[in-house]
């Protein structure tokens, strides 16, 4: 049960499309207040995506369910979840620190710069600029230590992990915002950029079809500005319309 | 060589990890790193911790943060561990990630944002901030309510239905007991309405104690010296120096 556009969502979605998991997709959407049914309510009682149901089995919260997908579905390579107890406490580790940290920030700042009109709710600058704190010292973090070392991926690993495709997602999200804002962002973090990019060689061609509804809402977000910008007349009419990926 | 634990019992999943230690028979070294004297925020903590936050553990040479990620390991690497803390059947285990998973975004920003904001402030060198301590409040006000009617519903004594306790129960629980800072008008106040989460507390308590009161004897002593301060401080306006001082010296 997943909307695309919730970074949990589009997590999951992509790590069964990557291993092969035959799922079906029933879309909840967002913006409509589908979450908010009763219907939904018996799926999931904290009305949140995504959600599955394995049979008689429900489960909700996004790193719970990476992990029984990749225990429970045979054929999911080791290194998404390694048997091995202490990579393993890692990916627990860097998960756990993610929702206090990245998706603390990250969530909140798209939310109240951009996406809240769209669901119809007003921006908060304020807490915008709150999140904004917390997600430059997690993007910070990301740099100089989960990107230690030499690995292409979080903790030094050569491939992929559930913590890459997880916290991937959530920076995939800043994709909607204002070019100069996700710039100012991301710019200083040479390695989380290169570690975005090989998250997507990794598991191409799902990742940019996962996406796709994020670069849709990143075309449209940009039309918009470009229109509002004309309507004040015409100040900001070159900016760039090409998409950074 | 033994497991090393970086620890201030004042901090809710430092209690969940060492209540587990004890409970299972984990030999450990706690090694107190003080979060008022700002010990956390050393060079010499950042080379165990870089996030400088608590608990830490390094076990020979393996370093481990964020208290559920550590709880998981202990549950899985040291023998004798009962298979109800953190069961092997990928069901039940999957269910305990999901409620230790919401833990963070919910009730987790609850009894924390309310304690540092309000009776801990000056300890911590902060300002008061009711605000933010109201912020805490609805956290905490609908995680309780959620608890009372999702993750305790059913028959059992503990989280998910279950008849003992598993990791989720210690994490939860320790956070809620932070409430005990408030005093007891405070406590009641928040905890009143929620019969099942009342009872579920005790339960923890009972299969974890003698540890689990041990453990918190450190926050019972720091809400009487609070409630102390507070009443001198009502009396003389001399207040918030005197209360660092003393909760300094005696905790």
């Amino acid at each position: 049960m997943p909307d695309r556009m919730s970074q949990p969502s589009r997590a999951v979605i992509f790590f069964c499309k990557v291993n092969g998991i035959d799922y079906e997709e029933i879309k909840v959407h967002i913006s409509k207040g589908q979450h908010l049914t009763p219907e939904f309510a018996e799926i999931n009682p904290m009305k949140q995506l995504p959600a599955i149901a394995d049979g008689r089995f429900k489960l909700f919260e996004s790193h719970a369910i990476l992990i029984y997908l990749a225990c429970a579905f045979p054929g999911v390579a080791d290194h998404w979840y390694p048997a091995d107890v202490f990579k393993r406490s890692k990916i627990h580790s860097v998960l756990d620190w993610h929702h206090s940290n990245l998706r603390r920030g990250a969530a909140p700042y798209v939310f109240n710069t951009t996406i809240a009109p769209i669901l119809g709710r007003p921006l908060n600058p304020q807490v915008a600029a709150e999140a904004e704190i917390i997600l430059s010292s997690s993007l910070s973090k990301l740099e100089s230590f989960w990107l230690k070392g030499n690995g292409r991926f979080l903790l030094g690993g050569n491939q992929p992990s559930i913590a890459d495709l997880s916290l991937v997602c959530e920076l995939m999200q800043l994709e909607v915002l204002d070019e100069k804002d996700r710039t100012r962002l991301l710019g200083p973090h040479k390695k989380v950029q290169q570690w975005i990019e090989n998250t997507r060689n990794a598991t191409s061609p799902h990742f940019d079809e996962v996406h796709r509804v994020i670069m849709l809402a990143k075309e449209r977000q940009q039309h918009q500005r470009l229109k509002a910008a004309k309507n004040e007349g015409g100040s900001n009419m070159k900016r760039p319309l090409v998409s950074r990926m | 060589m033994k497991l090393k634990l970086y620890a201030d019992r004042m901090s809710q999943p430092v209690r969940a990890v060492i209540i587990f230690c004890k409970k299972n028979g984990i030999d450990f070294e706690e090694i107190r790193v003080d979060i008022a004297k700002r010990q956390h925020l050393t060079p010499e903590y950042a080379e165990i911790n870089p996030m400088k936050q608590l608990p830490a553990i390094v076990d020979g040479r393996f370093k481990l943060f964020e208290s559920h990620a550590i709880l998981v390991y202990l549950a899985s690497s040291f023998p004798g561990v009962a298979d109800h803390w953190y069961p092997a059947d990928v069901f039940k285990r999957s269910k305990i990630h999901s409620v230790l998973d919401w833990h963070h975004s919910n009730l987790r920003r609850g009894p924390t944002t309310i304690v540092r904001n309000t009776v801990l402030a000056p300890v911590l060198g902060r300002p008061l901030n009711p605000e933010a301590a109201a912020e805490g409040e609805k956290f905490l006000s609908a995680s309780l309510s959620k608890i009372e009617s999702i993750w305790l519903k059913g028959n059992g004594r503990f989280l998910l239905g279950g008849n003992q306790p598993s990791i989720a129960d210690l994490s939860l629980v320790c956070d809620i007991m932070q409430l005990e800072l408030l005093g007891e008008t405070e406590r009641n106040r928040f905890l009143g309405p929620y019969k099942e989460v009342q009872q579920w507390i005790e339960n923890t308590r009972n299969a974890t104690n003698p540890h689990f009161d041990e453990v918190h004897k450190i926050l019972m002593k720091a809400r009487e010296k609070l409630q102390n301060l507070r009443l001198k401080g009502a009396n003389n306006e001399g207040g918030e120096s005197d209360m660092k001082r003393t909760l300094h010296s005696r905790i």
